[in-house]
């Protein structure tokens, strides 16, 4: 008698199994080995990520996976950052808690990115989750510390409470003092983002006090200097920390009060904050800098001088994140300091000056290349370049996962050579035979899409702008790219043919966002006609796309693969190609 | 480079509809702007409207099957006309830039830079309204940083420096040196620091007392001694 594998173990044993595996990618391959392993699966199943929150409903989860424990959802394109996509677009998160909250009542992690989140899903998450303990809103808004009140106050077991780089509507600093006196399990606090100054800081201090698992913390801009030794002191556990302003005249005691409360901190791995940041301070953080693997100072207007003091004292730095007030010769002495430098943040002091304003340019990346074996992830804007430095920096970091060069300048061409940069880049993609993530820019024709195509085999997400000559140029990306997840392209001349030659590679992606392009409306309702599995939505706020003529391009374009079928949520100025969906509002 | 492609389709209609070498560049050249892109893609795309629906329904209906190992298009790639029309677009496109800037010579959401990182730079730095004016550039309300321009004679770099970062003339110039000797190798003692006051007068910086010269002073220059 012939016993299949699947059953020759209880489920319980299975069960066990499974909960060793952790992975996405994983669990769904173990639930298509058979009817009852996926089954099984989907009952054990506690953390669920969904990278588009329309690209499945909320029914549609709870139905699979009905014991839940941790959900991250995603809202808005990534180029709702550079305000891109409308106010009123959509993400709102207040369907999914609505439905969660009956579902999943030990539901107790939420994370969510780009999504429109409202006071009234706050205080819902406070009410219905009795064993809530980990919130994190990154990039969200719609909300204010009224919202943050009820999870203070209701959350009795809060672990995370994370609102980076979030819209706060920030109402009162009384909201910290929710928290019960009885809350002592706090591992991790961002409120950097909060705009006032009525932090209170009393609540802030008393919090700090009872919670001795605080491992990360980030204080916002209001609270002052002389504040942050008080709190260190509270802290000394800390691993992460996240000063406020970081200004203050120059006084000797208060300058060693800090330097020794810095110094008490034997686990302090990662520093941000320091807005407003007079130089003399810096060094009563030399005593922790031996330790340190991660620096944010990219709120931070010093000039390289004090960088460069600083950054000498880092030798374990893995990653950082600065404005380029540090210059080339700044970059020179992170080659020579920092060998384990994994990660290069950086940003722009002056990004609508027509003039560079700070000695900046190709030499210093290409110093760090050459300087940090191990760096694996860039963000670089900088007001020239050249294919010979790209190529150099290719040959010299073959381990890169993401590179992200802007060039502040659209079409800005090799300013050696004069030629574009489409070497340059397909250098990159030639030798980081590993790369995720490319952002491009500067001087490009359809030639760099040619080498992205060719050797971007691993590549996920690729950000476009300015760039291009035809068609061609989105072909060779859409027809070459295999790993391809997410592509977004602004004003490049790609039109409706490489679109509708590739349409099924649509299906294989996250998402796809075109705006100010050459895609006609037709197209875009042939797309929705044709492709039932995506959602193509053309956004445009001056008037309805079919009171121009069907070859008129559309001014954005947004498309995702969906099993939920087109949203209910949509506002006046998108439009969904879907052939079941009215296009006349 | 000639990519050759799948299923059939009528190419000439194809090329025809999508086709600005022919037929709306020169009306391009003359007119630019988006409205101009919109016309030409209009214009032409009217006569082949119809025809090239079809083209795409009648591809569409076999793809789905093909879609994997045949994509769709029969269409050569035009490297060629590439060279030729490249500039054109390239007009078509900074036109429409100039467009879309408004009052600040900016283009929507270029530089990719997060909305509240913008806040930041905004609140350190105001925007510029005339460049050759502002040399004392932003000066936020609680005093928290005053920006001032130096240049340094032979350098062709302007710097901006936050003066409130400094407690004295000494931390002022050691930062001053640091910065400029890179620029340009030099013996320190050959050369002085000046100052341009609210009055507009120029005067050797270390005379007020700090607090005065911080208060004054509109913008500054490192100048050859020449005594």
């Amino acid at each position: 008698m012939q016993k299949e594998m699947a059953y020759s173990f209880p489920d319980e044993v299975l069960k066990h199994v499974f909960s060793f595996i952790q992975s996405d990618k994983d669990r769904n391959a173990v639930s298509l080995v058979c009817k009852s392993w996926y089954e099984i699966e989907r009952w054990c199943r506690r953390k669920v990520f969904i990278g588009n929150c329309y690209a499945v409903s909320p029914r549609m989860v709870i139905r699979r996976f009905p014991e839940v424990r941790s959900i991250e959802l995603k809202g808005k394109p990534h180029f709702a950052d550079f305000n891109l996509v409308p106010d009123g677009w959509g993400g709102y998160v207040l369907q999914w808690i609505a439905e969660m909250a009956g579902a999943y009542p030990w539901l107790g992690e939420i994370r969510l990115k780009r999504m429109v989140v409202t006071d009234e899903s706050l205080e819902l998450i406070a009410k219905s989750f009795k064993n809530f303990k980990v919130l994190v809103l990154f990039s969200c808004e719609g909300f204010s510390t009224d919202g943050l009140a009820a999870i203070a106050a209701s959350c009795k077991n809060l672990r995370e409470l994370d609102l980076r780089e979030s819209e706060v509507d920030d109402l009162s600093g009384h909201w910290l003092a929710q928290f019960p006196e009885t809350c002592t399990s706090l591992v991790s606090l961002n409120i950097s983002c909060l705009g006032s100054d009525e932090v209170s800081f009393s609540a802030l201090e008393r919090l700090v006090d009872r919670c001795p698992n605080l491992r990360s913390l980030q204080l916002n801009r209001a609270v002052t200097l002389d504040k942050i030794a008080n709190i260190l002191r509270r802290a000394p556990q800390l691993v992460d920390f996240g000063t406020g302003n970081y200004a203050a005249e120059l006084q000797p005691d208060v300058f060693s009060n800090l330097a020794g409360a810095f110094s008490s901190c034997k686990e302090l791995k990662s520093l941000s904050g320091f807005w407003d940041v007079v130089p003399a301070y810096l060094p009563a953080l030399y005593s922790i800098c031996p330790r340190l693997t991660s620096l944010n100072l990219s709120y931070a207007t010093i000039q390289s001088p004090d960088l460069i003091k600083l950054v000498s004292h880092c030798p374990r730095l893995q990653r950082l994140l600065v404005l380029d007030y540090v210059e080339d010769s700044g970059l020179e002495e992170l080659a020579s300091s920092c060998k384990d430098l994994q990660e290069l943040r950086v940003f722009p002091s002056d990004p609508f000056g027509v003039e560079p304003n700070v000695s900046l340019t190709e030499q210093g990346l290409v110093a760090v290349s050459l300087g940090c074996p191990k760096l694996q992830s860039v963000l670089y804007f900088c007001r020239r370049m050249s294919n010979a430095a790209l190529v150099t920096i290719a040959q010299n970091c073959p381990n890169l996962t993401r590179f992200r060069l802007c060039i502040i300048e659209p079409k800005t061409p090799d300013y050696l050579t004069l030629d574009p940069l489409d070497a340059g880049f397909g250098a990159i993609v030639e030798h980081c035979k590993d790369l995720r993530r490319l952002s491009l820019s500067g001087l490009l024709t359809d030639h760099v899409f040619e080498y992205i195509g060719t050797y971007g085999k691993k590549l996920e997400m690729l950000s476009v702008a300015f760039a291009g000559d035809s068609d061609l140029g989105l072909h060779h990306v859409l027809s070459g790219c295999e790993s391809l997840r997410k592509l977004e392209i602004r004003d490049c001349p790609f039109g409706d043919k490489a679109l509708l030659a590739n349409a099924a590679k649509l299906e294989t992606m996250r998402s796809l966002w075109m705006s100010s392009c050459a895609v006609s409306f037709g197209a875009c309702k042939l797309l929705g006609q044709k492709m039932p599995k995506l959602n193509v939505e053309v956004i445009d706020e001056t008037e309805p796309p079919d009171s121009r003529p069907e070859s008129y391009p559309v001014d954005k374009l947004y498309i995702y693969k969906s099993v939920a079928g087109p949203r209910f949520d949509m506002p006046p100025f998108v439009w969904s190609m879907d052939e079941a969906v009215k296009i006349l509002h | 480079m000639e990519l050759q492609l799948g299923l059939a389709l009528p190419t000439p209609n194809m090329l025809k509809g999508f086709d600005l070498n022919n037929h709306g560049l020169d009306q391009l050249k003359e007119m630019g702007g988006l409205e101009a892109w919109n016309k030409a893609a209009g214009c032409f795309a009217d006569k082949d409207c119809v025809k090239s629906k079809r083209s795409f329904e009648q591809a569409f209906g076999n793809f789905t099957e093909e879609c994997r190992t045949k994509p769709l298009l029969l269409w050569s790639g035009q490297p060629n006309e590439e060279e030729d029309h490249k500039d054109q677009k390239k007009a078509t496109f900074s036109t429409t830039d100039e467009n879309d800037a408004e009052e600040d010579d900016q283009v929507v959401g270029w530089p990719p830079i997060k909305t509240w990182r913008k806040k930041i730079f905004q609140q350190q730095q105001q925007p510029r309204v005339g460049r050759a004016e502002n040399n004392r550039v932003a000066e936020n309300e609680n005093g928290r940083s005053i920006y001032v321009k130096v240049k340094m004679e032979g350098v062709a770099i302007t710097r901006k420096i936050d003066i409130k970062v400094y407690h004295s003339y000494q931390s002022l110039t050691n930062s001053l040196i640091t910065m400029f000797t890179k620029d340009k190798k030099c013996n320190e003692d050959d050369y002085i620091l000046t100052y341009q006051d609210k009055e507009g007068d120029w005067l050797i910086a270390g005379d007020i007392p700090w607090q005065n010269f911080v208060t004054s002073v509109q913008r500054m220059e490192i100048v050859k001694n020449w005594g």
